[in-house]
């Protein structure tokens, strides 16, 4: 997939390197490079051998060059290409051909800190060159990464606008910390990769990711989870070029919303449920208990009730449309380019007024101060706009209208906070937020092999939150007469990096060390206003002081982190078959305890080329055949700062009459209880508190056949965390509940494979294929002592379990555990089998009272005691997917692009919370008339266990996305490049899901929403 | 063109000039930047004050001192951790959340009154200013022990301020008299520290003193009593009793700031914080803003009626407005039975008709109201659920009676329990009454007199009666009534027991 490449940053920095100006030639000859196809190729090094005396070829490959004699040979390099070197012709013209180099294995592959080829690399780690996802139009480039890359696992749970994405590579290993990989723009790290809104994914040339400890622990104590590398476009040198690129985007639902289309059948569901509850029916045309009239059955069949309101059409828009417009300017000459790029981008919601604008640019300028110096500036700013006007009501009943005869928003009793428009029209809840990165970055190549790179970088965000609730239609506005906000957020990073990269080759020894140290400072500030009780509600929070005094809320928070971190790798060659690599990285971190401040996160690598050796290198179909081997150790530091110091707690003690501030040891961390009641206590510090420790060994093989026309990465990994932060249960009578410290272990092991086959690759036609395969298998080795960490215990297995994530309203339970032996977030529940059809069967089955009636689940007793209760409960399902599977076609003729992307992933359970709740359910209910085991009888008030009944298998394949393209045929000059292409995304999935979509979270939990949106781009790509 | 060269460099040593790695605290304290100021240490004594009022501690003084006992009973949906409690299901007992948050809130408020005694004597504070909040901390630190040893018998004993990781564990006391000692001493600290000031919320030398009556009291009858650990206590009963005669005394006689209320009604109006007998009132109000600042309790106590606010008859003819209540805590009717029908305790105390605005009857007992219910917990200016009602934690009838009980039959202590007697409407007591027989009459007046209001229990305990008082726990070995057992979790997780 990495096959059509252009190495322009590197060819720049050779040249650059390469040539020099003597201008004392005598002779001049010129000419021009092309390919084997005969197609111009720019930016080629012309050299006179042994002088330092050369040139460059412009745009159509030509070039024209002063030699100093007629006898020296001239040297054609340029990346991607093999050289060749020719004498000079008597009439001076050189036109030539180049033929095209191994490209992958030439391919330049960033590693943090310096770059390495791609045949010389010992670790594991992907590049995508963003030209294979550029005409999907992203806020930011998590999303457009989904299956693109193996080991390399993205989840798009949420659609609203501008939303990002969860990352995760080979696995999840915190429990408590990130499992987010660190995310490194152009070797500044920014944190969390997940939504990198501030990079304009149109100025990103290639993403890089380092997967296995060799790689990755170049990054120390925030290596564990993986790196992304974002390189972003550097201008070539050549004329000025301006590009356009323009897409325009309209998204609709892939599936019909599921609601009630028959008011008729809605009532009568709904009186049978109630009936079958014990309660009285809602629909008898009466008033209910808090005054709201519902029509009997007979008025919605008779028509006599005259409301029926089709909500979704009132909550989404149509299609909405969204645009993304990138114009770049670039520009290159001998000593200075420059590259500006500027970018507008809406996303629409599918609710209506739920908008999201983003409007930024980004300059590079790099000079040559002087032969040897370079300055490399770039400065990029990104505003955005949050309108945020989601989770409308769609779902509201239908029989009642959007207003009364007044005119006024109809109600449904006085506690109504889901009028959508009522919402729509009062609330206010707008988000700015601004993103400025700079750098500046000094490069020194000492002498030929000795390079100083000093880079300050420094990044602030902001945001400011906006919000108002009415007094009326909202909950939080109801109980508070109308609640205001203002909310600020600011950080700052700042880190400046200084190292020394060293190449140097002694006859059959290859050397390249790295060395040098960063230091990185973290400051973030935020506060907030908080006003309720307004006399009037017009200016919502414009005037925040206007609310009543006594109630307002004010606080702040502050946020500082420091590390400072020293770094070096070194690698070997030797005969440029065996290769060996040593990374390592001290990181001194504010943030872990006194007793352990410094960390040191060592790896190594081996790989041999096979295909380098005697007995292979004459096999000419073999290209590459390289076996690696790398073992390492990196940290995930994600903790909270100030979680190793002393914290007194704050209270309030009401002493002789009056409220005073009382300050003391114990400090609240949380409740706990029923109703969230009982305080936590914690605030003790833990001195040896550190990071979590992963290793990853991985073992690794490179293969190239037929010219390149297969290629194939295979990689096996095993990583082991330990020292999982975690807070421990401390004993009662030292007034703590709590304490942060390092126990747990998880391991993830899997498989990922990458296949790409050139079948096809002539000048007017190409078909190219990529398969991309990876599995991740989770297990939970420890989670520390039944006691210290209040584990539960399986009564049938023994098993150790604690419950995670968040308990589920309609079972008033947990779903999710972490239990010793098993894979993270495993559901545990009940089992099911069918539905009970008589009551002797539910007596039989263990049940009794309202369970053993006909029509209801019929649990399965699991320990066979002859009743059914908690300890019936065991693993029923587990979230995470088997293995994740993507294949993607490209198919070129003559002006013609076709690419299409198939994205899948298998084994994955998925709880349905909305399995029978829905117009497209609930009518299949269980009745005497229709004995089902399918579904269970209506009944309201019904106290549901969490059983296997909810769990589905979330397998999908995805045809996620689909290009077709058109370059135009222009000749003259002044348009360089045009092309214009259709673009679908999400345009159809094949699942046995009953849901929408089973894309969920990590937790398998399926929440129901709305309809995933299909999305179709029209896009122009425009170069002069 | 060097200096380039060099300002390349100037970002290295930007990196190393910088670095520290220390954390400094922002926006929250610690023992580093505290105790500077008196406000400092003003701020430290209440927060251990406020360990009192978080409702898993203050909730429990009903939950513990009244409901395992002849009192009262739960509603039937309350808790099982409530059910267990009342019907002394003792195997439960370890894991049993409301005796673990009882444990573990007497050490909160223990570690806090710690943090001010060790903190406080070293800062330079205004001698007559340390004295006052140190002695605080001591009576604060006894309090809660003394609460510990009634419930627990030997517990674990902190003396220090917990700080670290391995200052988490401490080993239990050897025997009692190792806490007692350590009580004693901390109440006597502080009778010596602290000067005679009542102040809502605030403990004084007087709440010192009678808390040591208390104490002295305890090992007294506990031992005559035959109950176990104390039955190898050094120290002697009738030096015990004397000592709590001679301790009760001085609460009675030593200043003209604490005596009587004259009126029963007042003793328990919420708006008379400062009523003369209130020795020393946890202090909650209806501003606050989270439960335990502010106080539920008169839910606990009241019946639910309809939900509308109800109006209480008082003698003289008004009426006192409040909230109905949750019908957590029933009384049983062989407790209100055993009331004389002329004592004012059940007459004017507890309530058995409700009136609505216009004054017109509403609900009764027998009826609409499920039990008769106290009336020592009423706030007519509630706030929804909100109210400033507050447990009793010392009161002058209270030590009233520690003196008569530890002075035996003598016309001092006569005179004690027949004023008590006298302004509940009842006649004098049976006089030339043998000394047990006196005692046993003086636990039937703290019976009446002290209801609800947390203290049944352990005077059943010290007599070693609650096998034979407490039909649920009949049938039990006299050490599981007792002392409750220590929380499991302690069990588990405290290396050094």
């Amino acid at each position: 997939m990495e096959m059509n490449i252009t190495l322009k940053n590197s060819v720049i920095l050779i040249i650059f390197l390469i040539t020099s100006i003597y201008a004392k030639a005598q002779v001049g000859i010129s000419g021009t490079v092309t390919d084997e196809d005969g197609i111009p190729i720019p930016g080629v090094t012309v050299l006179e051998e042994d002088t330092s005396n050369g040139t460059v070829t412009n745009f159509d490959g030509e070039f024209n060059l002063e030699v100093n004699s007629l006898d020296s040979q001239i040297v054609f390099s340029s990346i991607g290409f093999e050289s060749k070197t020719i004498s000079i012709p008597e009439n001076g013209i050189i036109n030539i051909s180049l033929q095209n180099d191994l490209q992958q294995l030439s391919e330049v592959v960033v590693v943090g800190y310096g770059n390495v080829q791609r045949q010389d690399l010992t670790g594991s780690v992907s590049t995508l060159k963003t030209e294979k996802i550029e005409d999907i139009p992203a806020n930011s480039i998590e999303r457009n990464l989904q299956g693109r890359i193996a080991g390399l696992q993205v989840s798009t749970p949420s659609q609203d606008p501008g939303a990002g994405a969860t990352v995760r590579i080979r696995g999840g290993s915190s429990l408590r910390g990130s499992n987010s990989p660190l995310i490194v723009v152009d070797g500044f790290p920014l944190g969390d990769a997940g939504n990198l809104k501030q990079i304009n994914p149109a100025d990103i040339e290639s993403v890089d990711v380092l997967k296995d400890a060799s790689a990755s622990a170049i990054y120390g104590s925030r290596g564990a989870n993986g790196v992304i590398i974002i390189t972003t476009n550097r201008a070539k040198e050549g004329k000025t070029n301006v590009r356009i690129q323009q897409q325009s985007s309209v998204s609709y639902f892939n599936s019909e919303v599921d609601l009630w289309r028959d008011p008729v059948l809605l009532a009568q569901i709904n009186n049978e449920s109630r009936i079958n509850g014990g309660f009285q029916p809602l629909y008898i045309g009466a008033q209910n208990a808090t005054g709201v009239y519902y029509p009997s059955v007979y008025e919605l069949q008779s028509g006599e009730w005259p409301n029926f309101t089709s909500w979704d059409d009132i909550v989404f828009r149509d299609a909405p449309i969204s645009n993304n417009t990138t114009i770049s300017l670039n520009s290159g000459t001998e000593k200075t380019s420059f590259n500006l790029s500027a970018n507008y981008f809406t996303d629409m919601g599918v609710y209506k007024d739920d908008d999201y604008s983003k409007i930024g640019y980004n300059l590079r300028v790099d000079h040559d101060l002087f032969e040897d110096f370079k300055i490399r500036f770039s400065n990029v700013l990104s505003k955005g706009n949050r309108d945020a006007n989601s989770g409308l009501a769609y779902w509201r009943n239908p029989i009642f209208p959007v207003y009364d005869e007044n005119g006024d928003y109809f109600l449904v009793g006085t506690n109504d906070y889901s009028h959508p428009v009522a919402i729509s029209e009062n609330r206010l809840d707008e988000t700015k937020t601004t993103d400025v990165i700079t750098s500046l970055a000094l490069e020194y190549d000492i002498f030929d092999a000795l390079k100083l790179t000093s880079r300050i970088n420094y990044k602030y965000g902001e945001y400011i939150n906006d919000q108002f609730f009415p007094s009326t239609y909202t909950e939080a506005g109801d109980f508070n007469n109308g609640a205001a906000s203002i909310n600020n957020w600011q950080s700052h990073n700042f880190v400046t990096e200084t190292f020394a990269n060293y190449d140097e080759t002694f006859g059959d020894h290859t050397i390249g060390a790295t060395g040098g140290f960063t230091y990185e400072n973290y400051l973030q500030r935020n506060s907030s206003l908080g006003a309720f009780d307004f006399v009037n509600e017009t200016m919502q929070n414009e005037n925040i002081g206007a609310g009543n005094p006594e109630l307002n809320r004010v606080s702040n928070g502050h946020v500082e982190t420091e590390l400072v971190s020293g770094i070096f790798r070194l690698n070997y060659g030797f005969l440029n078959r065996y290769l060996a690599t040593f990374t390592g990285r001290v990181d001194g971190s504010s943030k872990f305890g006194k007793n352990n401040k410094w960390a040191f996160f060592p790896s190594g690598a081996l790989s041999w080329k096979l295909h380098e050796e005697d007995f292979l290198k004459d096999v000419e179909t073999i290209d590459q055949l390289k076996l690696r081997l790398s073992y390492g150790i990196s940290g995930n530091q994600g903790i909270s700062p100030y979680q190793t110091l002393s914290r007194y707690g704050v209270s309030q003690y009401y002493d002789n009459g009056s409220w005073v501030t009382a300050i003391g040891p114990g400090f609240e961390v949380g409740r706990a209880g029923q109703g969230g009641i009982e305080v936590l206590w914690g605030g003790i510090p833990n001195p040896d508190l550190k990071w979590e420790t992963t290793s990853q060994y991985d073992i690794g093989l490179d293969m190239a056949l037929f010219n390149e026309k297969l290629s194939l990465t295979f990689d096996y990994y095993k990583k082991h965390t330990r020292d999982l932060l975690r807070e421990r249960i401390l004993t009662p009578s030292s007034s703590y509940d709590r304490i942060w410290i390092n126990n747990g272990e998880i391991t993830n092991e899997g498989f990922e494979l990458s296949v790409n086959a050139n079948m096809i690759d002539k000048e007017d036609f190409s078909f190219s294929s990529t398969l991309i395969f990876f599995t991740n298998e989770n297990e939970v080795l420890d989670l520390g002592g039944v006691a210290e960490s209040g584990l539960l215990i399986d009564p049938n297995t023994g098993m150790q379990f604690e419950y995670s994530g968040n308990s589920l309203a309609q079972f008033r339970q947990y779903p999710n555990i972490l239990a010793v032996g098993e894979p993270v977030n495993v559901f545990y529940g009940y089992k099911t089998d069918g539905i009970i059809q008589t009551l002797q069967e539910g007596i039989d089955a263990g049940l009794d009272g309202d369970l053993a009636q006909p029509g209801e689940f019929k649990y399965v007793d699991v320990n066979s005691d002859g009743i059914i209760n908690l300890d019936d409960r065991t693993i029923i399902g587990d979230p995470n997917p088997d293995f994740n599977l993507s294949l993607g076609f490209d198919l070129n003729y003559k002006n013609f692009d076709f690419s299409i992307f198939f994205n899948g992933s298998f084994g994955q359970d998925v709880i349905n919370t909305q399995r029978f709740n829905q117009p497209s359910n609930l009518p299949y209910r269980w009745t005497l008339d229709n004995p089902t085991n399918d579904y269970p009888r209506l009944r309201d008030g019904r106290q549901t266990y969490f059983s296997d009944w909810w769990v589905e298998d979330g397998s999908f394949v995805r045809v996620q996305n689909l290009t077709l393209g058109y370059t135009l045929p222009f000749d003259d000059s002044i348009i360089y490049n045009a092309r214009i292409y259709i673009n679908g995304n999400n345009l159809y999935t094949f699942s046995d899901f009953e849901g929408y979509d089973p894309e969920v979270g990590t937790d398998g939990i399926y929440w129901g929403g709305y309809p995933r949106l299909r999305q179709l781009t029209f896009g122009l790509d425009l170069t002069f | 063109m060097k200096y380039l060269y060099k300002l390349g460099l100037l970002f290295t040593f930007l990196g190393i000039l910088s670095c520290d790695l220390e954390e400094d605290p922002y926006g929250f304290y610690s023992e580093e930047n505290f105790y500077q100021t008196e406000a400092d240490a003003t701020a430290a004594i209440n927060y251990a004050y406020d360990a009192l009022t978080y409702l898993e501690y203050s909730r429990a003084i009903y939950f513990l001192g009244d409901l395992p006992t002849d009192e009262i009973f739960p509603k039937n949906d309350e808790g099982i951790d409530v059910q267990n409690l009342n019907n002394w299901q003792v195997s439960t007992f370890q894991n049993n959340n409301i005796l673990n948050n009882f444990f573990k809130y007497a050490y909160i408020a223990i570690n806090r009154s710690n943090a001010v005694l060790e903190n406080v004597p070293e800062a330079n504070y205004d001698e007559q200013f340390q004295n006052q909040i140190v002695g605080e901390a001591y009576f604060l630190r006894a309090w809660n022990y003394f609460n510990l040893v009634r419930a627990f018998g030997n517990v674990p004993i902190h003396k220090n301020v917990v700080q670290t990781l391995n200052q988490t564990s401490a080993p239990l006391s050897e025997n009692l008299d190792e806490i007692y000692d350590l009580i004693i001493s901390d109440c006597e600290k502080s009778i010596e520290l602290l000067g005679i000031n009542q102040r809502l919320g605030r403990a004084d030398k007087v709440a010192a003193q009678a808390l040591l009556a208390k104490v002295y009291l305890q090992i007294a009858s506990a031992k005559e009593n035959g109950v176990s650990q104390y039955m190898e206590m050094n120290r002697e009963v009738n030096s015990m009793y004397s000592m709590a005669e001679q301790t009760a005394a001085q609460v009675l006689e030593g200043h003209s700031v604490y005596g009587f209320e004259d009126n029963l009604l007042d003793i328990y109006d919420v708006e008379m914080p400062l009523g003369s007998e209130n020795i020393f009132l946890l202090s909650m109000d209806r501003s606050g803003t989270i439960e335990g600042d502010y106080s539920k309790i008169s839910k606990l106590f009241i019946p639910y009626i309809d939900g509308a606010t109800i109006y209480l008859p008082n003698p003289n003819g008004t009426y006192t407005p409040s909230h109905d209540g949750w019908s957590v805590f029933n009384t049983q009717t062989e407790f209100y039975n055993s009331y004389d029908n002329s004592d004012k305790r059940k007459t004017e105390l507890i309530v058995d008709s409700v009136y609505n605005a216009q004054a017109e009857l509403s609900a009764t007992y027998p009826g609409a109201i499920v039990y008769p219910f106290s009336r020592k917990y009423i706030d007519p200016n509630f706030i929804g659920d909100k109210t400033s009602t507050k447990p009793f934690l010392l009161r002058y009838s209270d030590v009233a009676l520690i003196y008569a009980e530890a002075a035996g039959p003598t016309s001092q202590a006569y005179d004690y329990v027949n004023y008590i007697r006298n302004r509940a409407g009842l006649n004098d007591l049976e006089s030339g009454l043998s000394i047990d027989d006196f005692r046993e009459a003086v636990l039937r007046e703290r019976k009446w007199e002290l209801a609800w209001e947390g203290n049944r229990l352990y005077d059943l305990r010290r007599f070693n009666i609650v096998t034979e008082t407490v039909s649920e726990a009949s049938g039990l070995s006299k050490d599981e009534a007792n002392f409750y057992p220590l929380p499991q979790r302690e069990i588990d997780l405290n290396p050094s027991l």
